[in-house]
């Protein structure tokens, strides 16, 4: 028999130089390599050419279907569930839907009334389009009656990017909409998706009508942040408290069975219907600037048929203003031309203040919009929402500078800071 | 058990096989922290939760429910400066350390075995709270291998490379305290088939292995070797004991465990725990492979031909045949015992090309610092260097063997190198005796004249003034 026949899950007795092994076959994370399981549970691989001769014992066995119904408690509230993939949703059977993911905690909570999985992306491969799926989804869960809040599963990456987007979309809310995520597969003991989970419930039958990034606020696994969709950023690149609120506090700490205030909220109103402006924009962009970095960027994006860019500006919000790479003629001549550009702080904390030195005054007569203290990820899905929309484009810099989902924050407190 | 009950092992269908964990003196296995326990109060805790998890299979195993069923919240203590967020499970495993595969291929090269060429590094899912991750990561190196005991070959089934766990604090029953310290440091398992016949076929095989594992790079002191015996008979099924820390326990725990499990209606296969009276308690079911699934964050192990050829024409001497080459080189068993429970093999070895007097160097190395300690009340130990420089003046004769002792003593005592070996290397007798016969030789010489000739052959050995007060005594 050859070596192509072999497939994952057959149990079959391979005879090679390294000795007779009775195993499992297993899928092979690397090419001429055949994976196996031996009896004891440890893997081990054979290079093909070192197989002689392969028997098969029997054939795969057949996965096992997931028989569990979602069970409604008439009691409970209902929450609506809009799986969209990544570390969190790892374990969710594809073909049957099975809850078997969801930890049992969860259904004290609350009843999962309704699942929707739209697609199953790792949160890199997301963009505008997907936004508007999303936001669509999740508005529609919102208007019905039967459901009181709803949670978002997503890949961690650029989790922060959907929170804003839906925050920017959804507008006026009366539900919660819980956003979340894991950090650590919900393979292992310890996934943080147990806790992160369980609270995202508990958020979702709040009194809490925002869009909030709930996850851990620390290592342990005591309680989560609920975090504001528009000022939180991933920090992180393994932690399992790795979101933070950026210039922001988090709005509640909120324990398996409690929740704790920490900042304003906008109180439940299931009265309220809400109508998305869900459209999002490709053409807006996103660059950091970088000391000598050449102003002849912005061609490259207006030649990309883009239609605004943001700049992660240095400081208080520079970039070159003299020499071989000023970027004032430049900029004045995009602008001029209707490109739209704007500035937000690659220091991540604090506010733009082009006033202070004279290099800001001179960049701000070219038309560039210096969007406060507003994190560069939500502005880039801000930018692209606008650009969107016609009745926001109609002034875009008036739309830019409103505060929609207070992805700006008039008063930035001392313990704001690295929180 | 009195002698006239002495069991026929053979007839009670006796099978025993042996699990030695052993702990690698090297870094911790996934990370780049260093693998030491640390007894200072920790700079942090953090809590948390496990939860039981199915594995590839779909199945939750055995023992995992049978750790599930307790619903602990977990402490883990951990310090700034040697725990880092590998141990917390607050990012991935960075590597495996290089520096332990390879003291695990030496060791299982000495004891016979294949070595796997690609293979994947596993987790063992553990839930007890002792892995921050809920499980433990776990990599089989090597199968096939053998050793020779009196009764027989027994086989070596497979050599494992691992992490070892978090060290337990305290446990209650809804909180367990555990310190990261010990988590992550890099533990060989060898694991033996079912052949030894017999307790004291046991206690042999687990000298012997413990013999190798001396040989190689392992950590040593208490706790840093688990030994555990599996057990069956016919009529019952397979038990393991773990936890046994002295081979002088194996015997009476055998006997009665064989004892037990003849009394026993209860007959199902679990894990039991080696208790210091030689009686043995239930610990949790047998664990299944239905708690092994692969690290996906690290890619398949190759372990190169390369690699083992280098490692094997590199391998360390083993105890007994390091003892055989002493012998041969002229040492007592006293000396052997001695250099060898010392650990000054090769310091021994790499002064031998100084010295044709293997006891003399022996003695040197071992011996007198251990009298020079008993006289002077403190820790003598001599630096190789010193120990050279002094067989280096023998052999040069500017100090007879005669006066080494006396050398290596005051040095012991605080004098300076130089010093000792000049005050200790003029035997004042050789100089008058020299002198007698010089002044027969070459009579009526000037004081000056005598003075020249003798400074000529004791250059550098003897003051001016301690050959003129000698030569006072016979010329006038």
């Amino acid at each position: 028999m050859e070596i192509r026949n072999l497939k994952p899950g057959q149990r079959a007795a391979l005879h090679t130089k390294q000795g007779d092994f009775e195993c499992v076959v297993l899928e092979s994370p690397q090419s001429g390599i055949i994976l196996i399981k031996l009896d004891s549970g440890y893997n081990i691989g054979i290079r093909e050419e070192e197989i002689l001769d392969i028997k098969i014992i029997k054939e795969e066995k057949e996965k096992r279907g997931s028989e569990e119904e979602i069970k409604i408690e008439k009691n409970l509230p209902n929450v609506a569930l809009v799986s969209t993939g990544g570390t969190i949703s790892s374990r969710l059977d594809y073909k049957t839907g099975a809850v078997k993911w969801l930890n049992p905690e969860l259904f004290k909570i609350c009843n999962i009334a309704r699942i929707e999985t739209p697609f199953m992306k790792a949160s890199e491969n997301m963009g505008p389009e997907d936004w508007e799926i999303i936001s669509e989804k999740v508005a529609e869960m919102l208007n019905d009656n039967e459901i009181d809040g709803v949670i978002v599963t997503h890949g961690t990456d650029f989790l922060h990017y959907t929170a804003s987007a839906l925050a920017f979309s959804l507008g006026k809310i009366g539900k919660p909409v819980a956003i979340t995520y894991s950090q650590r597969s919900s393979d292992r003991g310890s996934s943080d998706a147990r806790l992160n989970l369980v609270c995202a419930a508990r958020f979702a039958v709040s009194d809490i009508a925002d869009v909030a990034l709930i996850g851990h606020a620390n290592s342990g696994d005591e309680y989560c942040y609920a975090l504001p969709a528009t000022k939180s950023r991933k920090m992180h690149s393994s932690r399992r408290d790795t979101f933070r609120a950026i210039n922001a506090k988090p709005i509640a700490k909120i324990y398996p069975d409690r929740i704790e205030l920490i900042d304003k909220y906008n109180p439940r109103d299931d009265k309220i219907k809400i109508n998305a402006k869900s459209k999002f924009s490709e053409k807006a962009a996103l660059v950091k600037f970088y000391p000598n970095q050449n102003p002849d960027i912005l061609d490259y994006y207006i030649n990309q048929g883009y239609k605004g860019i943001v700049v992660e500006a240095s400081g208080l919000g520079h970039v070159i203003t003299e020499g071989k790479n000023n970027w004032i003629p430049k900029l004045k001549k995009v602008i001029k031309s209707g490109f739209v550009v704007c500035a937000a702080p690659q220091t991540i904390y604090g506010e733009l203040q082009p006033y202070v030195y004279s290099a800001g005054r001179e960049l701000e007569k070219t038309g560039i919009i210096y969007l406060k203290d507003i994190l560069p990820e939500t502005a880039l899905v801000k930018l692209s929402w606008v650009l969107a929309n016609p009745a926001l484009k109609k002034d875009i810099r008036e739309s830019m500078l409103n505060n929609f989902a207070r992805e700006f924050n008039p008063r930035i407190s001392e313990d704001e800071f690295l929180n | 058990m009195e002698k006239a009950e002495v069991l026929d092992y053979a007839k009670i269908g006796f099978k025993s096989g042996l699990e030695i964990h052993q702990q690698l003196d090297a870094g911790k296995l996934f990370c780049s922290c260093p693998g030491f326990l640390r007894t200072e109060k920790p700079d942090f805790e953090i809590s948390r939760k496990l939860h039981a998890i199915a594995g590839e299979s779909g199945e939750i195993d055995e023992a995992v429910k049978h750790e599930a069923s307790f619903d602990r919240e977990f402490i883990y203590q951990g310090y700034n400066e040697t725990t880092c967020l590998v141990e917390l499970d607050e990012a991935p495993p960075k590597f495996i350390n290089e520096e332990a595969l390879d003291i695990v291929i030496q060791i299982a090269l000495l004891l016979n075995c294949e070595i796997i060429p690609v293979t994947q590094i596993m987790r063992k899912t553990v839930i007890d709270g002792s892995n921050t991750g809920g499980f433990q990561r776990s990599v089989m190196i090597a199968k096939d291998g053998c050793i020779d005991t009196k009764e027989g070959k027994v086989r070596i089934k497979s050599i494992v490379l691992e992490e070892d766990a978090a060290r337990i604090i305290s446990k209650e029953k809804e909180k367990a305290v555990y310190r990261l310290d010990r988590l992550g440091i890099p533990l060989i398992e060898i694991a033996t088939e079912p052949d030894m016949k017999n307790p004291e076929q046991v206690k042999e095989s687990a000298l012997y292995l413990g013999d190798i594992l001396r040989a190689c790079k392992v950590k040593r002191g208490i706790g840093t070797i688990r030994q555990d015996v599996n057990i069956s008979i016919k009529g019952h099924p397979r038990v393991e004991i773990k936890g046994f820390q002295d081979v002088k326990m194996f015997i009476p725990t055998i006997e009665k465990e064989i004892e037990r499990q003849q009394k026993s209606n209860d007959k199902k296969s679990e894990v039991r725990k080696a208790e210091p009276d030689g009686t043995t308690t239930f610990m949790r079911p047998m664990p299944g492979s239905a708690r092994m699934y692969p690290e996906t964050d690290l890619p398949l192990l190759h372990i190169s031909r390369g690699r083992i050829n280098n490692l094997k024409a590199n391998l360390p001497k083993l105890r007994k045949d390091i003892k055989e080459e002493l012998k041969q080189r002229g040492l007592n068993d006293e000396m052997i015992h001695l250099i060898v429970s010392e650990n000054k093999v090769e310091e021994f070895k790499s002064l031998l090309p100084l010295s044709k007097d293997a006891n003399l160097i022996a003695k040197m190395l071992v011996l007198w610092p251990k009298d020079f300690s008993r006289k002077l009340n403190k820790i003598v130990e001599f630096e190789t260097d010193v120990i050279e420089s002094v067989l280096d003046a023998v052999r040069k004769n500017k100090i007879g063997i005669s006066n080494v002792q006396d050398v290596l003593f005051d040095i012991a005592n605080g004098k300076k190198l130089e010093d000792a070996m000049k005050i200790n290397n003029i035997n004042l007798d050789e100089l008058e005796n020299f002198i007698a016969i010089l002044i027969k030789e070459k009579p009526g010489l000037s004081i000056g004249g005598y003075m020249g000739l003798i400074m000529q052959k004791f250059k550098g050995k003897i003051s001016g003034k301690e050959i003129a007060d000698a030569l006072k005594k016979y010329v006038k």
